[in-house]
């Protein structure tokens, strides 16, 4: 069992989740109540540095919408940052891509500014 | 034998050297002397009770040890009390009915339970033997009777009462719980039975029990649950438009479980429903799209599918079939073509069903001659984990080869031989799987559906 571990930390543009660790039917539900838990003004930026995530499946996927949904709910932008290659495909294939502001590290993805790259 | 050499036994008796010191008295009185001072020591401290009755049971002569054990003294005894005196009510009685008679009778009596009363209110359980000694005329004399002490005796008897009541005891207890479990086993077989009747009626709802006949098809389809409910997560369906053509869709819900099936079962609907009323696949599937998003996740419970919709238009002229299809966030659809290759039906950037109120889905169209199929598959293929230690994907690469290598074949052929791919995956294959084949016959070959 790969025990998922979330870090928050405050970046310039707003809060930063460093995930590790499987994104699973068992773990996602956590990164779920994290996110929710987590404060967010508007016009604040939500980033989710991913380079740690090992692996990800569909409960992911929904817990990643889940974040959209709220980041966009208190009128704040979100942006995923080091998504690892094999997340990045399963987010073509589902059309993410298109959603999410995708960034190559955390460094560009709270560089302030509009979210999209 | 030599006797010289012979160590001297020291516990044999007849060693010489231990009858040094015995003081000239012969070796057997030495003995006697040094373990007894006198016969008479012997009767009044002997390890059970003596006592000798006149033929009325007048006590004549009682033994120290008796005498301890009843706390009473000589002078209060000797001629003053019979032997029944020195029982309980209950030894009274008996001694009365059964130990006189038979000892009159008999002469001789032993091994009788009875209870001594001690001055002090207490009781002692005894085993009593007596014997009348007669004079030189015949006539009875005296009862000399032995009282052994049988409280431990009796403190094991009812020790082992004691155990035996509570194996009993332990007996029916485990007879009951028995009972129990066995009540409780019958009722969760019932249970079980019921649970399972109704997930068949419901798993019903989710998957077609049998394909249609399509008219210039061959359809096989195949589904590997994971879930140990059988409540399906992916789901396929066929079905008739109007006269001539069909539509087809596979899909898979995002999640596990109950709630998964229960999201299952509405795609499912809806996309039967909307195709009926426009069977254009982007139009289904934004139908779809809608449903799920005004149902899940407007209600704050997002829940989303990835799903590839088609319709089938078979062309009498050719004896092939149009295909027109539209994926959202479903991997791409393979078509394996009658000259033995394969490859994708590419539909990049169609999104997830469900998650926005407006989503794009994206187009494909290819046309099915003779000899070719259409595959549709969910991802619990191409992301089983394959390799000693589990770590690396099936992937799409290895799943376009593996097709390439059944291309040509029917639909009933390449399921078979996909079913026995997953097969060999074994613990690597920890999803569902939906496969779901559509092929147009080679000439000669009979239309056939299997699932």
């Amino acid at each position: 069992m790969n025990p998922l571990k979330i870090t928050t930390r405050d970046a310039a543009t707003g809060p930063v989740l460093e995930i590790t660790g499987a994104l699973d039917h068992h773990t996602a539900p956590h990164l779920r109540a994290h996110v929710t838990a987590t404060a967010l003004d508007a016009g604040r930026r939500l980033v989710l540095d991913l380079k740690g995530v090992t692996f990800c499946d569909s409960s992911g996927i929904s817990a990643l919408i889940a974040a959209r949904h709220h980041a966009h709910t208190a009128h704040a932008d979100i942006a995923l940052a080091a998504v690892p290659a094999n997340m990045l495909r399963i987010l073509r294939i589902v059309g993410l891509d298109q959603i999410f502001p995708l960034h190559p590290d955390t460094a560009t993805a709270t560089r302030p500014g509009p979210a999209s790259p | 034998m030599d006797r010289t050499d012979r160590q001297p036994d020291p516990h044999d008796p007849r060693d010489p050297r231990d009858r040094r010191g015995a003081g000239g008295q012969s070796p057997d009185a030495a003995f006697a002397a040094l373990l007894e001072d006198s016969a008479e020591e012997l009767y009044e401290n002997a390890p059970c009770g003596y006592l000798s009755t006149l033929m009325d049971g007048t006590v004549a002569k009682i033994n120290t040890t008796l005498l301890g054990w009843l706390g009473l003294t000589r002078e209060a005894v000797v001629g003053r009390m019979r032997f029944t005196d020195l029982l309980t009510t209950g030894g009274k009685l008996y001694h009365e009915t059964h130990f006189a008679p038979l000892l009159r009778m008999r002469g001789e009596i032993s091994g009788i339970a009875l209870e001594l009363a001690r001055a002090d209110g207490g009781r002692i359980p005894v085993l009593v033997s007596s014997v009348v000694k007669h004079g030189s005329t015949g006539e009875p004399l005296l009862i000399r009777t032995t009282v052994f002490d049988a409280r431990d005796r009796r403190a094991y008897e009812e020790e082992l009462l004691r155990g035996r009541r509570a194996a009993e005891a332990a007996r029916r207890q485990a007879e009951a719980a028995r009972r129990q479990a066995e009540a409780a086993r019958r009722q969760a077989e019932a249970d079980r039975a019921r649970l399972q009747e109704t997930l068949a009626v419901l798993q019903q709802s989710l998957l077609p029990d049998t394909l249609p006949e399509v008219p210039g098809l061959q359809t096989a389809a195949y589904y590997h649950t994971a879930s140990p409910d059988h409540l399906t997560g992916d789901f396929y369906d066929v079905f008739p438009l109007d006269g001539t053509r069909f539509a087809f869709f596979l899909g898979d819900v995002c999640g596990k479980g109950p709630q998964a099936a229960a999201v299952t079962s509405l795609t499912r609907y809806t996309l039967r429903a909307a195709a009926l009323h426009d069977p254009d696949p982007v139009a289904a599937l934004t139908t779809l799209n809608q449903v799920l998003h005004e149902r899940y996740t407007a209600g704050g419970d997002p829940r989303y599918c990835t799903t590839v919709f088609g319709t089938l238009d078979p062309d009498p002229a050719t004896g092939g079939s149009t295909v027109h299809l539209a994926s959202g966030g479903h991997p791409p659809a393979l078509v394996l073509r009658a000259d033995g290759t394969a490859h994708f039906l590419p539909t990049p950037g169609g999104l997830l069903v469900g998650v926005l109120p407006q989503a794009t889905f994206t187009t494909a169209t290819t046309t099915l001659a003779p000899g070719d199929t259409l595959l549709l598959y969910t991802d619990g293929l191409t992301e089983a984990r394959t390799g000693p230690d589990r770590t690396h994907l099936f992937g799409d690469q290895a799943l376009l080869a593996f097709a390439a290598r059944h291309a040509g074949r029917p639909p009933h052929t390449l399921i078979h031989a996909l079913t026995g791919l997953l097969a060999g995956f074994g613990d690597g294959l920890d999803d569902d799987t939906a496969l779901l084949a559509l092929g147009v016959p080679a000439p000669d070959s009979p239309t056939r559906s299997t699932r």
